[in-house]
C-alpha cells in the first residue's frame, strides 16, 4: 500500500515542483519565442503522458497487488488496443515534430537583411568583426593572423579594408535588426551562446558556421561558451549589448576599421624608423 | 548445400524457406557450422570498419585545401626507361586474386579429404599473400623514399599519405594475419590434424576441414576489400 | 588431456517418443519436438583453481567475472561523480579540485559509466550468464574465445585506469573526446591520457567483438530443441539485438579512436584543421573535426541502445514474473526491440544539431529520432498493461521495476525535447541534457540492473538477498536519484551550460546555488546507498535464506536447471526440450499460476493456453 502512496507522492511532487519552481526560463530576448512555444507544447503533451502513465502504474499497484487467491488475467495480446495506442502515439509525435521542423526551417533560412557578424573564437576568448560600408566581410585565413592582422583578413581582398574590428569580448547589436552570426574558431570547438537569445551553434576550426537571430530587447547579456573547449571553458565568457538604432550607430562610429589599424601601424613604424635614425 | 538433410525438417526454397528457417527451433542457418556463422558475422563487423575508413577517406579527400596528388603518377613505376602507371598495383591485385582462387580450390580438396592437394594449395595461397605483403612493403618504401609520410606529402595534400598508409596498413595487417594462419593451417593439414580431429593448441577445439573453409571466407573477404581499396585509391 | 572433455559422452538425437512421456491418453504427436540437429557440445571442464575460476571457459563464471570487474569500475565512476558534485555543490571545499581535475573526472566518469560499466555489465555480465541458460545451451558456443573476451576487457580496464598515473593524468576532453581539443594542450591529459584512452577503447572493442560473436551465434545456432526465436525470453532478445548493434557500431568507434591516435602520435591531420595556438600555427591542416563527431556518434547513439535494449528485455521479464502475468503483446515487444535497434543507426546526428554540420540534416534526423519514440512508447504501454489485472508481488524486484518505469518514462519524454531539432537548440549543451541522459540511460538501466541482481541472485548464489535491506536500498536510490535529476532539468531551462567547472559569477545562475547544493547532497546519499547492496551480498552469500529450485515460480529455462546454482554444462545429462513461450503465467485452468517452458502440452491439455 505504502508503495503506491510513495509513487503517487513522487508524481505529485514533480507537478508541484513545476508549479512552484523559482528556476525557469530567462525572458526570451530574441525572435525565437517560437522555440519556447514548442518547448511548452512538448512539455504539456509529454508531461501529460508522463503523469498518465505513472498514475496508471500507481493505480495498478493499488488495485492488483498480490492476493493469494486471485489469479492474474491471461491475455497474451490485444491487437486492437495495440493498434489504437500505436496510432495515437504516432499522431502525438507528429504533432510535436511538425512545429519543431517549421521553426528549424526558419532557423536555417537567414533573412536577406541580416547584418553579418564575424565571431572569432579561441582558447579562451572572443572577438568580433562587422562589415564596413560595403556591407561585406573580407575573407580570412588562420595563417594570416598576427599582431598587425588580428582577424587574419586576406590583405588582397578589397572587402576587408573597411571591416570594423572589435577587439573586445563585448559586442553591441542593434535592436530589432536580424544578425547572422558567422562563427569561426582558430583552435578548438567553441559555441557562442546567449541563453536569452535561445539560439546557438558550434564554432568549428576549419569551417565557418552560422545562425541568426533578431534581438528584441535592449540591455546587456552574457555570452557563454557552450561547447567544451578545454580547461578554460567555464571562464570563456563575453557580452552583448543590445541598443536602439541611435545608440548603436554612435557606438559603431567609434570603432576602428581594418584600414585605420593599418594606417596606425604605418605611423607607428614610421616613428620607429625615425627614432632609429635619431 | 542442396543435399543437406535434417531429420524431421523439410527445407523449402526461396524466401519462404528463409522465413521457415528463421521461425524454426535450434538453428537459424540450417546445417551451418558455428565457426562459419561466426566468421560471417565477424566479417560483417569488419565490413563496417573498412566502410568507416573508406567513408572517412572520401570525406577527407573531398575537404582538403591542397589538391590531391594524381594517383597514376604517384603510383607509377619507371621500368626499362618507360613510365608505366599502376604497374606494381596491377601485379599485386593479380597475385591476391589468384590466391583467392587457390584458396577456393584448397577448400574443395579439403572437403574431399585430399590432404596433399589441400595442403599445397593452402601453401600456395600463403605464398601469394606473402608476395602481396612484400610488394606492398616495396611500394611503401618507395613512397617513403620519395618523401611521402603519414603527416606530409610532397605531391599534394598531406591527407593522401595519412589515409594511404593507414588504410593499406590496416588491410596489410589483415593480409599478414591471414598469411600466418594459412601457414599454420597448411602445417595442420599436412600433419593430418583435420583427418584425425586433433585438438587445437589454443582453443582445444577438434580439428575439422570446415576450418579451412572458415579461413577461406576470411581470405576472400580480404581480397574483396582490396578491390575497393584499389578502386578508391588507385583509380579515383 | 582427454579426461577434461566429455569426448566419450555422445548423446544421440532423441526421437519424440522418449521425451513426451505419453501415457496420458492424449496423442503423442502433441508433444512432438524435432530431434536435435547438432551433436552434443564439446566442453572443456576446468579442474584446477586457475582453470575453474580465473581463466575459466564457463560462460557463467565469465559472466560473474564481467559483473564484478564492471562493478569495480563502476564504483570508481561513482567516486568520481562524488568529487564532481562536491565541486559543483560546494566549490572550493576540496582544495585539490582544480579545473583540470574536474574535467578529468567528468571524462572518466562518463566513459567508465557508459562503456566499462553499463555495456560490460549488461552484455558481458548478464549476457554471458543468462543467454546459454535461457536458450537451453550448455555454454556459449566458443568458450575459449569467451574467456579471451573477458581478459581483453580486463586489460582494457587496466589501461584505462593506468591513465590516472601517467604524466598529465587521464584525458579531460569529455567522454565524447572531440578533437581538436582532445589532443591539444589546454585540455588535461592531451598527450598520454588520450593515447591510453584510445588504446583502452580499441582493446575493449576487440574484446567485445569476441564476446559479441559468442552471444550472437549462441542465440542463432545453439538453441535447444523446441526453442524458436519467438519463444525466447525478451531478455535474450534485448541482449541479442544490442549485440548486433554493438557489432555494427563499435567499428566506427574503433576507426575514430585509431585515427585520433594517429593524429596524436604521428601528427596526421585526419581531424585537425589549421590551428593557431599561442600565436603559432601548428603543423596540422586540412582535417575535419566534424568527421570525428560523425564517427563517434555513429557509434555513440547505437551505444545508448546497446545499454537500453538489454534493460528493456530484462525489465520485461522481471515485470512479467512478479506480476504473475504474461508480458503483454510479446510479439510487439520483440518487433519494438528489433525496430528500435534498426532505427538507432539512422539517428546519430541528433547529437550534432548545433555542431556546425550542414543544418539541412536536421530535418532528416529529427524525423527519424521522433519515429523511434513510437516503438519505445509501445514498450512502455506494454509494461504498464502487463501490470494491469496482474497479481503484483510488491517485493524488491518489483519496486525496482516500478522505479524503472517512472525514471524511464521521464527520461524518454525529455528525449523528445532533445530529439526535436529546434527544441534542442536552446537546450543542447545545458544541464537539461545531463538530466535527460542520466535519467534515461543512467538511472533507468541502473534500476534494471538492481532489479536483475535481486531477481537472479538466488540463481547465481542459491540464496535470497535480504528483502529489508533491499527495500532500503531501493527507496534511497530511487527517491535520491529522482531528486537529483528531476530538478536538474530546470537548471537546463535556465540555460546553465554543462561542463562548467564553476559559474556562480553569472547573474541568472546565482539562483541555482541552492539547487546545486541540494543535488550534491542527494548524490552523496544515493552513492552511499549503493554500498547497502554490497553489504547485502556479502551478508547473504553465506547466511541468506536458501532459494531452492525456481524460487520465483518463473517459466523460463534458466530456473529449470537440475542443480541450483547451475553447474558447468548447465543441464546435467539431458538438454531441456521447450514446448512453449516463456510467459505462461496464470493460465486459466492450470493448477499453479505458471507453466514452465519445458512442460509438455499433454500435461496441461485441459488449460486454455493461447500462445505457444
Amino acid at each position: 500500500m505504502h508503495v503506491g502512496i510513495i509513487f503517487f507522492l513522487v508524481i505529485l511532487g514533480s507537478v508541484l515542483f513545476h508549479i512552484f519552481t523559482p528556476w525557469y526560463w530567462t525572458d526570451v530576448a530574441s525572435n525565437w519565442g517560437g522555440m519556447d512555444d514548442t518547448i511548452t507544447l512538448t512539455f504539456w503533451i509529454g508531461g501529460g503522458v508522463f503523469i498518465a502513465v505513472c498514475l496508471f502504474m500507481v493505480y495498478c499497484v493499488f488495485k492488483f497487488s498480490y492476493k493469494k487467491d486471485r489469479k492474474a488475467e491471461y491475455k497474451p495480446e490485444d491487437k486492437k488496443l495495440e493498434k489504437i495506442l500505436t496510432w495515437a502515439t504516432t499522431l502525438g509525435v507528429a504533432a510535436l515534430l511538425a512545429p519543431g521542423l517549421i521553426i528549424w526551417n526558419q532557423y536555417v533560412n537567414v533573412p536577406k537583411n541580416a547584418i553579418e557578424i564575424d565571431v572569432m573564437a579561441w582558447q579562451w576568448g572572443w572577438q568580433y568583426r562587422l562589415p564596413g560600408e560595403d556591407g561585406k566581410l573580407g575573407t580570412t585565413k588562420v595563417v594570416n593572423i598576427n599582431d598587425n592582422n588580428p582577424f587574419g583578413i586576406n590583405l588582397d581582398d578589397p572587402f576587408g579594408n573597411d571591416d570594423v574590428m572589435i577587439q573586445s569580448d563585448v559586442i553591441n547589436l542593434e535592436n530589432n535588426r536580424p544578425v547572422k552570426i558567422l562563427l569561426r574558431s582558430v583552435d578548438v570547438l567553441h559555441n557562442w551562446y546567449v541563453p536569452q537569445f535561445r539560439a546557438k551553434m558550434d564554432a568549428v576550426p576549419g569551417i565557418v558556421t552560422y545562425y541568426w537571430f533578431e534581438p528584441n530587447k535592449t540591455g546587456e547579456f552574457e555570452v557563454l561558451c557552450a561547447e567544451y573547449c578545454g580547461v578554460g571553458h567555464y571562464a570563456m565568457r563575453g557580452g552583448v549589448e543590445v541598443q536602439d538604432k541611435q545608440d548603436y550607430d554612435n557606438w559603431l562610429q567609434q570603432q576602428e576599421t581594418f584600414s585605420d589599424l593599418i594606417a596606425k601601424q604605418k605611423i607607428l613604424e614610421n616613428e620607429k624608423t625615425k627614432l632609429a635614425k635619431k | 548445400m542442396s543435399d543437406l538433410k535434417i531429420e524431421g525438417y523439410e527445407f523449402k526454397p526461396g524466401f519462404k524457406g528463409m522465413a521457415k528457417d528463421t521461425g524454426s527451433d535450434q538453428t537459424m542457418f540450417k546445417g551451418v557450422h558455428w565457426g562459419k556463422a561466426m566468421m560471417w558475422i565477424f566479417l560483417l563487423s569488419d565490413t563496417f570498419i573498412f566502410s568507416c575508413f573508406l567513408i572517412s577517406y572520401m570525406k577527407g579527400r573531398g575537404s582538403t585545401i591542397i589538391d590531391w596528388p594524381n594517383p597514376s603518377e604517384v603510383f607509377g613505376l619507371h621500368v626499362f626507361g618507360v613510365d608505366v602507371p599502376l604497374l606494381l598495383i596491377a601485379i599485386m591485385t593479380f597475385v591476391l586474386i589468384t590466391s583467392s582462387g587457390t584458396m577456393a580450390l584448397a577448400v574443395k580438396y579439403g572437403y574431399e579429404k585430399n590432404k596433399k592437394m589441400c595442403g599445397w594449395l593452402i601453401l600456395a595461397t600463403a605464398i601469394g599473400g606473402l608476395t602481396f605483403v612484400g610488394m606492398q612493403a616495396f611500394e611503401w618504401s618507395k613512397l617513403i623514399h620519395e618523401g611521402v609520410r603519414p603527416w606530409e606529402n610532397p605531391f599534394g595534400a598531406p591527407q593522401f599519405g595519412s589515409f594511404f598508409f593507414m588504410i593499406t596498413g590496416f588491410h596489410g595487417t589483415h593480409v599478414s594475419i591471414g598469411v600466418i594462419f594459412l601457414f599454420i593451417y597448411a602445417y595442420k593439414t599436412f600433419a593430418g590434424h583435420y583427418d584425425e580431429g586433433k585438438r587445437g593448441w589454443f582453443t582445444s577445439m577438434k580439428g575439422d576441414y570446415v576450418e579451412i573453409e572458415i579461413l577461406g571466407l576470411y581470405w576472400h573477404f580480404v581480397d574483396l576489400v582490396w578491390v575497393f581499396i584499389f578502386a578508391f585509391f588507385y583509380l579515383w | 588431456m582427454s579426461e577434461d572433455f566429455n569426448d566419450n559422452k555422445t548423446i544421440q538425437a532423441q526421437s519424440s517418443e522418449t521425451i513426451s512421456g505419453g501415457g496420458s491418453g492424449i496423442t503423442p504427436d502433441m508433444d512432438y519436438v524435432r530431434p536435435a540437429e547438432v551433436g552434443e557440445q564439446d566442453l572443456y571442464h576446468g579442474h584446477s583453481f586457475i582453470t575453474k575460476w580465473i581463466f575459466c571457459q564457463d560462460a557463467k563464471v565469465i559472466g560473474v567475472q564481467y559483473f564484478l570487474l564492471a562493478t569495480f569500475t563502476g564504483i570508481i565512476g561513482l567516486i568520481l561523480s562524488w568529487l564532481m558534485r562536491l565541486q559543483l555543490g560546494f566549490p572550493g571545499l576540496a582544495p585539490f579540485m582544480t579545473a583540470e581535475h574536474y574535467y578529468q573526472f567528468v571524462t572518466m566518469h562518463g566513459m567508465i559509466m557508459v562503456v566499462y560499466f553499463l555495456t560490460a555489465l549488461f552484455l558481458g555480465g548478464f549476457g554471458n550468464y543468462l543467454i546459454p541458460l535461457m536458450v537451453g545451451a550448455r555454454d556459449m558456443v566458443f568458450p575459449y574465445l569467451n574467456m579471451v573476451s573477458f581478459w581483453s576487457f580486463f586489460v582494457a580496464v587496466g589501461v584505462l585506469l593506468a591513465s590516472f598515473f601517467v604524466p598529465g593524468g587521464p584525458t579531460g576532453s569529455g567522454w565524447t573526446l572531440y578533437p581538436p581539443q582532445a589532443i591539444l594542450e589546454g585540455t588535461p591529459g592531451s598527450g598520454y591520457g588520450i593515447m591510453l584512452m584510445c588504446i583502452s577503447l580499441i582493446l575493449f572493442v576487440a574484446g567485445f567483438t569476441m564476446g559479441g560473436l559468442n552471444y550472437l551465434i549462441t542465440v542463432l545456432q545453439a538453441r535447444t530443441r523446441g526453442m524458436t526465436l519467438m519463444r525466447m525470453p525478451l531478455t535474450v532478445w534485448g541482449i541479442f539485438t544490442a549485440t548486433v548493434l554493438a557489432m555494427l557500431a563499435f567499428p566506427a568507434l574503433l576507426v575514430g579512436a585509431l585515427m585520433m591516435s594517429l593524429d596524436n602520435v604521428l601528427g596526421t591531420s585526419f581531424f585537425m584543421p589549421t590551428i593557431l595556438k599561442a600565436g603559432e600555427v601548428l603543423e596540422y591542416g586540412g582535417g575535419s573535426p566534424i568527421l570525428f563527431q560523425h564517427l563517434f556518434w555513429f557509434f555513440g547513439h547505437p551505444e545508448v541502445y546497446i545499454v537500453a535494449l538489454p534493460a528493456f528485455g530484462i525489465i520485461s521479464d522481471l515485470i512479467s514474473v512478479h506480476a504473475r502475468k504474461n508480458i503483454f503483446g510479446y510479439r510487439m515487444m520483440v518487433w519494438a526491440i528489433v525496430g528500435i535497434g534498426a532505427l538507432s543507426f539512422f539517428v546519430w546526428a541528433h547529437h550534432m544539431y548545433v555542431s556546425g554540420m550542414n543544418p539541412w540534416f536536421g530535418f532528416f534526423f529529427a524525423t527519424t529520432t521522433l519515429i523511434i519514440a513510437v516503438p519505445t512508447a509501445m514498450k512502455v504501454y506494454n509494461w504498464i498493461l502487463t501490470l494491469w489485472r496482474g497479481n503484483i508481488r510488491l517485493n524488491t524486484v518489483m519496486l525496482w521495476c516500478l522505479g524503472f518505469i517512472v525514471t524511464f518514462v521521464n527520461g524518454g519524454i525529455t528525449g523528445i525535447f532533445l530529439g526535436n531539432v529546434s527544441v534542442d537548440v536552446p537546450l543542447s549543451d545545458t544541464y537539461f541534457v545531463i538530466a535527460h541522459f542520466h535519467m534515461v540511460m543512467g538511472i533507468a538501466p541502473l534500476m534494471v540492473i538492481m532489479g536483475a541482481v535481486y531477481h537472479w541472485f538466488p540463481l547465481v548464489a542459491g540464496r535470497f538477498l535480504d528483502e529489508k535491506l533491499g527495500k532500503w536500498h531501493f527507496w534511497l536510490t530511487f527517491l535520491g536519484a529522482y531528486s537529483i535529476y528531476f530538478p536538474m532539468h530546470y537548471l537546463g531551462f535556465i540555460g546553465v551550460p554543462r561542463r562548467y567547472f564553476e559559474m556562480y559569477d553569472s547573474p541568472y545562475v546565482t539562483s541555482a546555488v541552492g539547487m546545486n547544493e541540494f543535488i550534491s547532497l542527494a548524490a552523496f546519499i544515493v552513492g552511499a546507498a549503493q554500498f547497502i547492496l554490497i553489504y547485502n551480498i556479502v551478508k547473504t552469500l553465506k547466511t541468506g535464506k536458501p532459494a531452492g529450485h525456481n524460487p520465483w515460480q518463473a517459466c523460463s529455462l534458466e530456473w529449470l536447471t537440475p542443480t541450483v546454482p547451475p553447474e558447468h554444462g548447465n543441464w546435467g545429462d539431458r538438454l531441456p526440450t521447450v514446448h512453449r513461450w516463456a510467459y505462461d503465467y496464470s493460465v486459466p485452468g492450470a493448477k499453479e499460476d505458471f507453466i514452465t517452458q519445458t512442460t509438455p502440452p499433454s500435461e496441461v491439455a485441459h488449460t486454455k493456453v493461447e500462445k505457444t
